[in-house]
């Protein structure tokens, strides 16, 4: 069954690089953590930066929202990162060049390391020239380490480097080498420069000393300088440069630390969590004002005077502020940092052909992404205008796709600048309310004034066991059951059962998908098996089953037990992973399901016909099933293959049901010890009555 | 006269009728029949023979009939749907005739899961018959003798003179029905019908008003029916498990009065119970003569038959009258 | 639907031990809906067949197979077929008694056996609970008794009700079984037609049902078009 069958989980939607999230978090619960960074890498290159730093449009977009808070997406991420850190060293390497074409690209920040990695991968030779000392771009040179460890970013450009890409530092395109060069040399080029200028304000008193550009502040502050700001800052700007700003200052010592702008608080264009840790870190809000003039004594700024902001939109929404003269304020200051925004540095056209449209922006088409110069494509910033790192991510893998099309046909290739998915609908207030609540799993960060005493990272990792429980969370979205109508009764056998009232039977049934929360308990006892489930079906608990009893030890000293256990009680991978020789020492072997709520008689007895001697089954622990009603039919169903067991003269009590206790880790072990015990009496029992 | 039979006349002669109940052996031997006939000669007008009751194989009631005849006794055959179809029913009716049995008592029969209430095992394999219900019996036998037509149509000679009965529980559930049901019954042509025991005399009048109204009581001869109680724990369990019987609160109170007389003396215990039942029959029957519309009592000592001698005694029944027989 | 229900495993095992290889097959009708014989339960009978070969340490196959309706000569067709190619001894219906006909008319030499009781033609009346409402006696009388049919609901299929034996609306020969009188009476009150059981039942000819011998429908128009046509086949081939 393929499981990216349309439409897709929301949070996948959501992805502008459209990460399969639902199936990384599947892939955690299953303790294949391996795979889930292959499957974030392929969509994103910038995993590990994405970890710390996306503004996660999949978790706004989780429809978990709606019953208690989003699944920890980018901490699952970030999870998965740091406990694969040596598998990731291990998988890279170098790609082999099929192509003969060369590519230059002009930039390495995530939109222009991305596009070099897809063409890499595709076979062609990659260059990429960047002005500054090290890669990264504004990810490397900006982003304050708190936020984002230098190490974290560089784990990411080391996978594209690695892959046999030339990458030039310290090498101007427009200064140090000519665009026109470039163009000459390579068969296409890709300019990702970015926007690496801050914007001034023109107000009185703007060129006093002690007025300073947020970018090369948070430049010299990412190598490690301490730039002297004094103790009253304002900062002016309301959007995440300026709290970068902000926060950088609190740890550079200043006291007070003012952020002024022109929106309204609810209106901040910064990220609503980058303000409440800001506000955390002691920095103050002056919303609803704009910069009047900077006031200053002796050419050395003392404050800024301010004006009232009335609006900062006209009513077609674009950016167009009015103020109310006649309300003014002021606020003392040392420095005053201009955060208003960022510009493309358009020096690498020096000397080229590539034509600029209005305010320094190049002339571009942003189906196409060319510039007015064949061969020349732009993507990220400096095409698309601000946005988040992921965003310039996707945008290097759609100019990758143009620009292979590009040499492979010569010619251009239309793409719509965001690739729109069909996604399942929202979840229904009648399915929300029989949703059990769970809290999200939070590390916490530690308090503001500690935060600010230096640069170090303000948020830790999770570790396994709170990455599995908040994996467990995920709704499965799409992953639900599907019926196949050739064999479906209509017996309305799913209907009675469903705890979430989802399935509805019309000649044959259906489970709606934005409906079905993939419990399974309907497909358990289909009794036209003609219900199945995307993920983790029944025929994947077989398979499993028939791989594990071929491992059976030959001669077993002690009864051979068939264990299904919960995956979700599991902290660690311990008991996913599995071990032949595990099983031959111990003689269990373990079917991690993900809800054992969801195995039917069948599955309880089909270890019996491949020699099994019991079946332990361990369920969650009391009350910690995320499903209404399995724990009850799971046991009504152990009754019922217990009977069939009777009813064959073997004893029921072969087939046990165990609840975990605390975890997976404290517990199961003992109980395969009591069920081993057990099963030899059992068997001395049974033989005894045949003789 | 319908039949000329015994019950019959008694009732026609304006008496007040008293039958009382012979069950028959489980096994062969008629003696026991015999027997239970000598003890009970002179002491009813009629005696119901039953049918395989609570679905136990017992012997035959037509041929238990014959044998109380032996001894001067006038038998109701009773005759249930269960185990019969039409063609075996009308056959042992007809042969029943011809061996001098005047009185046949139409009933659909317990159920073959009963198997004496679960105190014997009975044969709840059985496959029941219910060819035909009892009332659709009550209008075969009438078909037969007022019109010399078996059920399937076909004309018969000699018509079998019967007098045709049928039962009644006239607290039954659904107890709004029962009236009708009874309707019927006389509708289908029963000249008697015997009522399921009644302890409730209070409930069973107000039934009984309905059934005046209805004038039912004028087309057929209603006998009540009285199970003789012998000890507190018969009365809770007919008060608990016979459908159709309910045993009013202060019956119940004076039985156990009865047993706790005796104190731990179990065999007095015993003896005060008999004696109180008996007391109670006897009360009961006197207060079934005083309600409008009962033309007799049934009288059922179920595995006591010898009791009832005494009880129609202290009702002041004795002795039986003997109306000539017609000419 | 025919309600069925799995015979004892024991018994089942007793009619299939002696065969070498047995084909368990499920009916995906009435016997599916009423979970006794679909895919799952046959599953599980092959599966518990198979542990008690094993355990007995009998060299017997089990194999599985559902088909859509055994009571379908079509549906019913390929299976002979697959006895044939796989030398299957023996086969094990899961369908109701009509599916084990069907197909012991069909096999030749092979034996069918089942693994079913029919136990009658009912309804859910609550899940896992099914209960009798018709009788198939051939000649149906619920329009004199409220939809509500005394053939099949009371224990004694009296057509003149209630009999003495009821008792709180539950019949005499157990609590949890409605006296079919008293839910007709209820119902003919609801409706205002209860002075319609004043009449008697005449006894009912009861030749329609199976006292009568086995029976038949018989719709002549399309034997007759099917008849025609199969001629047609004859002729053109």
């Amino acid at each position: 069954m393929d499981t990216r069958a349309a439409p897709e989980a929301p949070c996948l939607v959501a992805c502008p690089v459209h990460t399969d999230t639902r199936l990384m978090v599947e892939r955690v619960l299953e303790g294949r953590y391996e795979e889930a960074l292959d499957l974030l890498l392929e969509a994103n290159p910038f995993t590990s930066v994405c970890g710390r730093i996306c503004h996660h449009p999949c978790e706004e977009s989780c429809r978990r929202s709606k019953v208690d808070a989003p699944l920890g997406l980018r901490q699952l991420k970030r999870f998965i990162v740091e406990a694969t850190h040596e598998y990731r060293v291990r998988r890279r390497g170098p790609v082999r060049r099929t192509r003969k074409e060369r590519i230059a690209i002009v930039g390495a920040g995530p939109a222009g390391l991305t596009a070099a990695q897809d063409l890499a991968r595709a076979g062609f030779g990659v260059t990429v020239f960047e002005s500054a000392t090290e890669p990264g771009g504004m990810l490397g040179t900006t982003i304050p380490r708190y936020r984002l460890p230098y190490d974290v970013l560089r784990e990411d450009i080391d996978d594209i480097t690695a892959l046999g890409i030339e990458l030039r530092t310290q090498c101007a395109v427009g200064t140090d080498i000519a665009l026109a060069e470039l163009q000459r040399e390579f068969r296409a080029t890709l300019l990702a420069t970015g926007l690496s200028e801050s914007r001034a304000l023109g107000v009185p008193g703007i060129d006093s000393h002690g007025v300073l550009l947020a970018l090369p502040v948070l430049r010299a502050v990412s190598v490690g300088e301490r730039p002297p700001l004094g103790q009253r800052v304002v900062v002016v700007g309301g959007g995440n440069v300026a709290i970068d700003v902000a926060r950088c200052a609190r740890r550079l010592g200043a006291t007070e630390v003012t952020m002024a702008c022109l929106e309204a608080r609810e209106e901040m264009p910064a990220w609503e969590w980058e303000v409440e840790e800001a506000l955390e870190e002691g920095v103050k809000l002056a919303t609803s004002w704009g910069p009047r003039a900077v006031l200053s004594d002796d050419g050395r700024v003392t404050g800024l005077e301010l004006r009232r902001c009335v609006s900062v939109f006209d009513d077609d929404g674009n950016f167009s502020p009015s103020f109310d003269e006649d309300e003014t304020s002021g606020l003392a200051a040392d420095t005053v940092v201009l955060a208003i925004g960022q510009a493309a540095d358009l020096t690498c056209l020096k000397g080229s052909s590539v034509k600029t449209a209005t305010a320094g922006r190049l002339e571009y088409d942003p189906e196409t992404m060319t510039t007015s110069e064949r061969g020349v494509f732009a993507c990220g910033e400096v095409s698309t205008g601000p946005g988040a790192a992921v965003e310039a991510v996707a945008d290097g893998h759609r100019a990758a796709r143009a620009m292979h099309h590009f040499l492979d046909t010569g010619e251009l290739l239309k793409q719509a600048p965001r690739e729109e998915l069909p996604t399942i609908g929202d979840l229904p207030e009648e399915t929300i309310e029989r949703i059990k609540q769970r809290a999200r799993v939070e590390v916490g960060r530690s308090p503001g004034e500690e935060r600010v005493r230096d640069f170090s990272e303000i948020e830790r990792a999770f570790t396994e066991g709170e990455a599995r429980a908040e994996a467990r969370r995920c709704l499965a979205c799409t992953t639900g059951a599907f019926v196949d109508e050739d064999r479906c009764a209509g017996c309305l056998t799913c209907v009675r059962i469903c705890p979430f009232e989802v399935a509805t039977v019309t000649k044959t049934a259906s489970m709606p998908e934005e409906k079905c929360q993939a419990c399974g308990l309907c497909a358990a006892v289909c009794p036209a098996a003609a219900v199945a489930l995307k993920r983790f079906g029944a025929e994947r608990i077989q398979e499993d089953l028939s791989r594990l009893l071929s491992e059976r030890p030959k001669a077993s000293p002690s009864a051979f037990i068939v264990s299904y256990c919960c995956l979700f009680e599991t902290t660690s991978r311990k008991f996913l992973e599995e071990n032949p020789e595990d099983v031959q020492r111990t003689g269990v072997a373990r079917v991690l399901v993900p809800c054992v709520g969801r195995l039917s008689v069948p599955d309880m007895l089909l270890p019996f016909e491949q020699g099994a001697d019991g079946v332990s089954i361990i369920a969650c622990a009391d009350g910690e099933c995320l499903y209404p009603t399995a724990e009850e039919r799971l046991g009504a169903r152990v009754e019922e293959a217990k009977r069939i067991l009777e009813e064959i003269g073997l004893s029921g009590e072969r087939i046990e049901l165990w609840r975990t206790r605390e975890s997976a880790e404290v517990s199961w072990t003992s109980f395969w010890e009591i069920s081993r015990r057990k099963l030899a009496g059992i068997g001395a029992e049974e033989q005894g009555e045949e003789t | 006269m319908k039949s000329g039979s015994n019950l019959e006349r008694v009732l026609a002669a304006g008496h007040f009728a008293v039958t009382a109940e012979i069950g028959p052996p489980m096994d062969c031997n008629g003696d026991v029949v015999l027997e239970k006939a000598r003890l009970l000669r002179g002491y009813a007008d009629a005696f119901n023979i039953t049918d395989c009751q609570t679905a136990v194989v017992r012997m035959s009631s037509i041929a238990s009939a014959v044998l109380v005849m032996r001894e001067g006794l006038e038998p109701i055959a009773q005759m249930t749907c269960r185990d019969r179809n039409r063609i075996a029913m009308q056959a042992d009716i007809l042969g029943a005739a011809a061996l001098g049995v005047r009185n046949c008592l139409c009933i659909a029969g317990d159920h073959q899961s009963f198997g004496a209430a679960g105190r014997l095992k009975g044969h709840p394999g059985a496959k029941n018959v219910y060819d035909v219900d009892s009332i659709q019996l009550v209008a075969i036998l009438k078909g037969l003798r007022d019109e010399g037509r078996q059920q399937g149509g076909d004309e018969i000679e000699q018509r079998p003179p019967l007098w045709i009965g049928a039962v009644w529980t006239p607290m039954g559930d659904p107890i709004d029905f029962r009236p009708w049901r009874l309707a019927k019954k006389v509708a289908a042509g029963a000249d008697f019908i015997q009522t399921q025991g009644i302890y409730d005399m209070e409930l069973f009048r107000q039934q009984m008003k309905q059934v005046q109204d209805m004038g039912l009581h004028e087309k057929t001869a209603i006998l009540a029916g009285i199970i003789v109680p012998r000890n507190l724990g018969m009365l809770r369990y007919m008060d608990a498990a016979v459908a159709g019987v309910s045993v009013p609160q202060e019956l119940m109170a004076r039985m156990s009065a009865a047993r706790k007389s005796a104190g731990d003396d179990k065999a007095q215990a015993r003896r005060n119970q008999e004696e109180e039942g008996t007391k109670i029959a006897v009360e009961l029957i006197e207060q079934a003569r005083e309600t409008e519309g009962v033309r007799g009592v049934h009288v059922q000592a179920i595995e006591w038959e010898r009791k009832v001698p005494e009880i129609v005694e202290r009702a002041g029944l004795l002795p039986r009258p003997t109306p000539p027989a017609e000419a | 639907m025919i309600v069925a229900e799995r015979k004892p495993l024991g018994e089942i095992i007793g009619f299939i031990e002696d065969f070498r290889k047995v084909l368990v097959i499920g009916c995906g009708g009435c016997a599916t809906v009423c979970l006794a014989g679909g895919e799952t339960e046959t599953k599980i009978v092959g599966s518990a067949l198979r542990i008690a070969a094993r355990k007995a340490g009998r060299q017997q196959q089990i194999l599985e197979d559902c088909v859509t309706r055994q009571c379908e000569p079509e549906f019913v067709e390929p299976v002979p077929g697959r006895l044939g190619d796989e030398n299957i001894d023996a086969v094990l219906s899961l369908a109701c008694g009509v599916g084990v006909n069907l197909l012991a008319e069909r096999l030749g030499d092979v034996p069918v056996f089942p693994g079913l009781n029919t136990k009658f033609l009912g309804a859910t009346a609550e899940p896992g609970v099914w209960v009798e409402m018709c009788a198939g006696c051939g000649n149906c009388v619920l329009h004199l008794t409220g939809g509500i049919c005394p053939v099949a609901r009371c224990s004694k299929s009296i057509l003149n009700g209630p009999c003495g034996g009821s008792s709180d609306g539950k019949c005499e020969i157990s609590p949890d079984v409605d006296c079919g009188w008293e839910l007709i009476i209820r119902r003919m009150e609801r409706l205002g037609t209860l002075d319609r059981l004043v009449e008697i039942a005449e006894p009912r000819d009861w030749s329609s049902s199976p006292h009568g011998g086995p029976r038949r429908v018989v719709r002549e128009d399309l034997r007759q078009l099917a008849a025609e046509a199969e001629e047609e086949k004859a002729t053109t081939a």
